[in-house]
């Protein structure tokens, strides 16, 4: 029985028996009784049996039970044998979320609210199997993967040059290889560009709430009740496919590197291998693909934006929570996977855009449906104590089916509008399973990650309108 | 007679598959996947399509099943209701589907997963708990 002991103030170990394990959750008591509750404290113990781990596992203080991997945890394996694990990335490659700002303010967008939420819905296509207006070609589709942002604002005409210096590694992770991605892979994506899909994804209008630190608060283009744009979704299709036929192949290749593990969705082979440096190549392609779309996304809701209240939107900036990177810490060379978990560097690091390195990385935790979201800084200090990661969002608490079982998505939908928040979501059942019920307090979990040193408040946004995937 | 009912998990959809044989377990496997992706139309299915798939046993057969029927509901637009297995053995899978356009969609699913996956023996026939990723 795995059990969690306090060792400093939001920082909890796992415990075996009377076995510390090297395994660290950042928590407070309220969370780490929630996320008890379900198996993500063994899902955490059991990723410390990947090969090469390097240190501590840890898990967020938004962690719930996934498969493998718990979802909000870190790990990282050390090159050049360490393992790369499909199921330690997640189906959903390279999820992630973007923050823009508007120039409109409050009052100025209240008039607009209806007219634009309902635009932004027809516009991007939301929900289960609902294609996109772009469909590629297999060439055009190949660049995509091949050069993720950059073929969408160089040669197709999605953004401006000013975007690219903002996403993460500027939208195009290197030494990706569409032709590591199956031909199913291709046909799931083909039409999915610029589209939502399902879950928990979302574009949400809001406004900036309360500045926690008005310097970064400069330096992020944030003011106080400006009207702000989240996007969250990630490599749709095309990513499911990528994780599913390479975690099949895993299953099949580790048992020639001698390699057994806990969990079987946890597959995985040695980076180094021809298995895993193919699988990094076509997760790279597939991250390029998840920027590619919230790119699009962006770029179709500016035109929205520029309809109805002729207002530029500026990129703050795009970080993924579903990825395995390479990277330094402590001097080691390492592969860090963070599945639903965001990478948060501190000011020292020198992959920062030149106009954040005074301050830090941008993170973005976005809060349940119709509750407030976070813009923090990740700190110099995230990077001994959680490999520079922090959480992605609140985490779920309740299942789906408990929650539409708590919860109306007639009243909820109800409740929202009562208090200023349009909603736009295909059904009243998905509305319902994502009530704020079903989640994690944000405050609170942001609380802990601000007071492990992991990052550092700068805005709270609160919502005005969301058009649910 | 086969069955299936979900169960709870915090995140994702957990399906608990029962039938008197394996080739049942996988054909309800595809009837509770059906229902959590949405409704069919009451038009003519499509023709019979064969599918043959191949993995290192029984439980990767299951996963590569499903995640088989995941990418053709959203490549074709189609929900596959019916399915005939015709040959199954540990490492090989030999079958046919059918399906009709989606009149109405539920459930994004992402992917079937190994976590937790066995298919094990009961006094009923085989039974199998599948975590699907939502």
């Amino acid at each position: 029985m795995i059990r969690a002991e306090l060792i400093a103030p939001f920082e909890y170990q796992l415990v075996d028996e009377h076995q510390p394990l090297a395994a660290r959750v950042f928590a407070d008591a309220t969370l780490i009784e929630a996320i008890m509750r379900d198996h993500s404290l063994q899902q955490l113990a059991n990723v410390r049996a990947l090969p090469g781990v390097y240190g501590d596992v840890y898990g967020m203080p938004d962690m719930h039970e996934g498969y493998g991997f718990p979802v909000g945890g870190v790990a990282a394996t050390e090159l050049p044998d360490g393992a790369i694990s499909p199921g330690g990335i997640g189906f959903d490659i390279n999820c992630g979320v973007r923050l823009m700002t508007s120039n409109l303010d409050r009052a100025s967008f209240a008039p607009l609210r209806e007219r634009i939420v309902h635009d932004i819905s027809r516009t991007i296509p939301s929900g289960y199997g609902r294609g996109g207006r772009l469909a590629l070609d297999d060439d055009a589709l190949c660049r995509v993967l091949g050069s993720g942002c950059r073929e969408l604002v160089t040669h197709l005409g999605f953004g401006i040059a000013e975007d690219l210096e903002v996403i993460e590694s500027g939208g195009a992770l290197e030494g990706a290889d569409p032709t590591a991605v199956s031909v199913r892979a291709l046909a799931r994506g083909r039409d999915q560009l610029g589209t939502l899909g399902g879950g928990n994804h979302f574009v949400e209008v809001g406004a900036v709430d309360t500045i926690f630190d008005a310097d970064a608060a400069h330096v992020l283009g944030l003011r106080a009740d400006q009207i702000t744009l989240i996007v969250h979704t990630g490599s749709r299709g095309l990513g499911h496919q990528v994780c599913s036929d390479y975690l099949a192949l895993m299953d099949t290749a580790q048992a020639r590197y001698g390699i057994t593990l806990p969990d079987r969705q946890l597959a995985c082979a040695p980076l180094s291998s021809p298995e895993g440096q193919r699988y990094f190549a076509a997760m790279r392609a597939a991250a390029n693909f998840a920027f590619a779309n919230r790119q699009l996304i962006s770029h179709r809701v500016r035109a929205v934006f520029e309809r109805h209240a002729h207002s530029p939107l500026r990129l703050v900036y795009d970080v993924g929570h579903n990825t395995a990177k390479l990277e330094r810490h402590a001097g080691r060379e390492l592969c860090v996977h963070r599945k639903g978990a965001t990478r948060a560097f501190g000011p020292a690091n020198p992959e920062l855009p030149a106009r954040y390195r005074r301050v830090g990385q941008p993170v973005f935790i976005p809060g349940s449906m119709g509750t407030a979201s976070y813009v923090l800084l990740g700190t110099d200090a995230a990077e001994a104590r959680s490999l520079a990661s922090v959480c992605h969002g609140a985490g779920r608490v309740l299942s789906r089916g408990a929650a539409k079982r708590q919860v109306t998505g007639h009243a909820l939908r109800k409740e929202l509008e009562a208090r200023g928040i349009t909603v736009r979501c295909p059904s009243n059942a998905e509305l319902a399973e994502e009530a704020p019920e079903a989640y994690k307090d944000i405050d609170r979990v942001v609380d802990v990650v601000v007071g492990a040193g992991l990052a550092r408040k700068v805005a709270r946004l609160v919502p005005l309108g969301v058009v649910k995937g | 007679m086969a069955s299936h009912a979900f169960e709870q998990h915090t995140g994702e959809v957990k399906v608990r598959l029962a039938a008197k044989n394996l080739g049942e377990l996988f054909t309800e496997a595809a009837r509770a996947l059906s229902d959590l992706l949405g409704v069919g139309t009451e038009e003519p299915p499509s023709p019979w399509e064969r599918i043959t798939l191949t993995a290192r046993d029984h439980e990767a057969l299951l996963v590569g099943w499903l995640n088989e029927l995941v990418a053709r509901a959203e490549i074709d637009g189609r929900l596959v209701r019916d399915a005939m297995i015709h040959d199954l053995t540990s490492t090989r899978l030999d079958a046919s589907i059918r399906g009709v356009p989606f009149r109405e969609t539920r459930t994004a699913v992402k992917a079937a997963t190994f976590h937790g996956l066995r298919i094990t023996p009961d006094p009923h026939g085989v039974s199998a708990t599948v975590i699907l990723d939502v």
